[in-house]
């Protein structure tokens, strides 16, 4: 006992001396496992707080290491999360190996509906196709991503604001150049040069171009009845000559850079981890929002599930919402043969869901946690998940 | 003692001396190398057939008329190929008359003018052009090639050639213009190809006999007669042929491209506009393709492209091969 405080009181002496050196808003995060008990120890702005969590035992006779692989594909928007969340829960559980493939959200669905992987991620929505296809496959939301506008105005060093009706006609192709009083209305303090706008977009299938396009959707009758929502569009900008497609956040990104009067949309996670100048906009509420994880977090928060737990959450009516954001899936089936997997996989994304520890590893790659206005919603659909039939979360 | 001696030596020896082992060797040595180009053919063959099955979907519900829409509208599930195979032939064209001239020309350096050592050092550098990874050449693209040569080159063509309405105007260099371009995709496929279209033609000029130049040189004609009137002459089908495998690299090149081309998939005249090729939009677009009749459209594309590259290959081939029968002796 004497040692492990021991152990524990220099934790916490070099958690504290790494935080004194670090900016002040990042959190460190040491996660002891002891037995059945977790110590995790959060330090925000200098003030150590140590919980204790006590974790479900795990039920016996313990599972060999490394013998239970769950193989999954699909979305890479959150790549990065799911294998630092895989890696971090099969610390917890060392039976368990998870191998998430990537490949983008179409080959996820390809593959869950294939049987080739035991889970798979999307960013899109399925189909009611899909479901007369496979019964048997149920959407589970994870983190919520948000979009927002790079932009490069050679002279212009303040951030613009926008809002739905412009982004809407510069993607149209309407609004054609900085100087335009539509712009310049939202802008009052700065001198926008006359320079055209040159337009970007993904060129590759994209969840970020689902979001971005369903807002421009939302926002607009004439978007929705025109190119519509969905991972690759038409773009009526392209045909005035004036877009062009860049390959990934990385290719939008330098495209826009390369570009004096560039506008493009990126994920958040991306623009924030590369320093890009993005735009604040005007959400539904009439204010002025910049994009980050709480205000994406807001967007979530009256989120309308349908009975498939499939959501949009663009254009939030909430006051401090950021307008362009989405969820991410997990695509699961509601019934597995395999019993071990089954329970394996209610045992990550419950852990995924509802641990703060995972919601930190969330927030600190700039992915929105589920905030706990939505979580019971989504546990229910995680604690039904059956095996051959038998519930594998016992009530 | 070279090949020839030892092959003529061999001839001489009695097939009886030789024993029945060595043709037992003979017979699977045959059976293997026999398997060998099966395989090849079999997966020719198997590729055909997998993107001819697969693009079934769409060739039942688009018909001919994927051959001549210029519509691709994911979204209403609308496809038509013809931007991007416009798009794959403007790059490939304007790549192939940059690259085949200088091509030539440093060919004919290397084989008729370079001074032999000077000769492996510039063959190496040209063999090491090709070994850049396609990646590597777009990030050039993107980064050297757009902002410092493309942009000031493109908007010059633009405001002395591809302004309507004022002499001399050129559809071609019509604006507007930003950087990203069926121009730029056409300049970075240039040194691409360059390295192909070298090296072959250098090959081939290399395998015109020597008996041709002597005879050109004995009847009184200077170096450049020689090489314009009679060596090239010769080898002409051979250089063709070059210039086709260039153009079928350019044809299938992904990466690069679609870094630097813009990835629009519009009909326009263009160079300065951005354009879209089929390798490109296969690359881009098939990782989120939800819908079966969605990807069985990306594999006709790949399907055409197939049968494109297959069609220039073997056109090249052809031509090679005709200029390699006609010359049996081989320069050193």
């Amino acid at each position: 006992m004497r040692t492990r405080s021991v152990l524990l009181l220099a934790l916490l002496a070099v958690v504290v001396l790494v935080t004194a050196c670090a900016p002040k808003t990042q959190v460190v995060k040491e996660t002891v496992v002891v037995e059945k008990v977790v110590k995790e120890t959060v330090v925000v702005a200098g003030t150590p707080q140590v919980k204790e969590v006590v974790v479900t035992p795990t039920p016996k006779p313990m599972d060999a290491p490394g013998s239970i692989k769950l193989n999954a594909s699909g979305a890479t928007f959150p790549q990065p999360l799911y294998e630092d969340w895989a890696f971090a829960f099969s610390q917890r559980d060392p039976s368990v190996v998870i191998n998430y493939a990537g490949g983008g959200s179409g080959q996820g669905i390809k593959d869950i509906k294939a049987g080739t992987v035991d889970f798979a991620g999307s960013d899109a929505l399925l189909k009611d196709a899909d479901y007369q296809e496979k019964p048997n496959l149920q959407l589970i939301p994870t983190v919520a991503g948000a979009v927002v506008l790079a932009y490069n105005i050679k002279g212009v060093d303040a951030t613009i604001t926008l809002d739905a009706d412009t982004v809407v006609k510069i993607y149209q192709g309407k609004i054609e150049n900085w100087k335009d009083p539509a712009i310049a209305k939202l802008n009052p303090e700065i001198k926008f040069p006359d320079l055209p706008i040159n337009v970007v977009h993904r060129s590759d299938g994209s969840g970020t171009t689902n979001i971005f396009t369903l807002y421009l959707s939302a926002v607009s009758e004439e978007w929705k009845n025109g190119p519509g929502a969905g991972t690759a569009v038409e773009w009526p900008v392209d045909k005035l000559g004036r877009g062009q497609g860049g390959k990934g956040n990385p290719g939008v990104a330098a495209a826009v850079q390369n570009t004096n009067g560039a506008i493009g949309y990126v994920e958040l996670a991306y623009a924030k981890s590369n320093n890009i100048r993005y735009a604040k906009m005007i959400n539904a509420a009439g204010n002025v929002v910049e994009a980050s994880i709480p205000s994406t977090m807001a967007a979530i928060k009256d989120a309308k599930f349908d009975d498939r737990l499939g959501a949009i959450i663009v254009n939030s009516k909430q006051p401090d919402a950021w307008p362009i954001a989405g969820f991410t899936y997990l695509i699961i089936q509601k019934d597995y043969q395999d019993c071990k997997k089954a329970e394996k996989i209610v045992n990550f994304i419950t852990w995924a869901l509802t641990d703060p520890g995972a919601a930190d590893r969330a927030a600190k790659l700039l992915y929105a946690p589920l905030p706990k206005e939505v979580l019971p919603r989504v546990m229910e659909a995680v604690n039904k998940v059956t095996c051959n039939g038998k519930p594998v979360v016992s009530k | 003692m070279n090949t020839c001696t030892v092959a003529r030596r061999l001839r001489h020896v009695p097939t009886s001396a030789l024993g029945r082992r060595l043709e037992h060797g003979d017979v699977l040595f045959r059976a293997v190398i026999a398997l060998a180009a099966l395989s090849l053919l079999g997966l020719m063959v198997g590729v055909g057939l997998m993107l001819w099955l697969n693009s079934q979907p769409t060739r039942a519900a688009a018909g001919w008329s994927f051959l001549t829409s210029t519509v691709w509208n994911p979204v209403d599930e609308q496809f038509g190929a013809v931007p991007f195979i416009a798009g794959t032939l403007t790059t490939s064209l304007v790549a192939l008359l940059l690259a085949f001239p200088l091509g030539l020309l440093i060919a004919i350096f290397l084989a008729e003018l370079c001074p032999a050592r000077l000769r492996h050092v510039l063959g190496f550098m040209v063999e090491l052009l090709a070994a850049i990874p396609s990646v590597v050449y777009g990030a050039w693209g993107i980064f050297v090639l757009i902002p410092r040569v493309v942009t000031p080159l493109g908007h010059w063509l633009m405001q002395t050639l591809g302004t309507p309405g004022r002499f001399p105007y050129l559809p071609i260099f019509e604006g507007p213009f930003f950087g990203a371009s069926n121009l730029a995709a056409g300049l970075v496929l240039a040194v691409m190809i360059l390295p192909t279209i070298a090296a072959i033609s250098r090959d081939v000029l290399l395998a015109v006999p020597r008996s041709q130049r002597e005879a050109a040189l004995a009847i009184g004609a200077t170096r450049w007669e020689a090489i314009w009137q009679v060596v090239l002459p010769y080898g002409l089908s051979g250089i063709l042929g070059a210039a086709i495998l260039g153009l079928g690299r350019a044809l299938g090149e992904t990466m690069a491209v679609t870094m630097v081309v813009g990835n629009v998939a519009q009909l326009s005249a263009s160079l300065l506009r951005p354009g879209y090729t089929m390798a490109s939009v296969i690359a881009n677009e098939w990782g989120e393709s939800r819908t079966i009749l969605y990807s069985s459209a990306l594999i006709e594309i790949g399907l055409l492209l197939f049968v494109m590259s297959l069609l220039l290959n073997a056109t090249a081939r052809l031509l090679v091969w005709r200029v390699a029968r006609k010359t049996p002796e081989q320069r050193a």
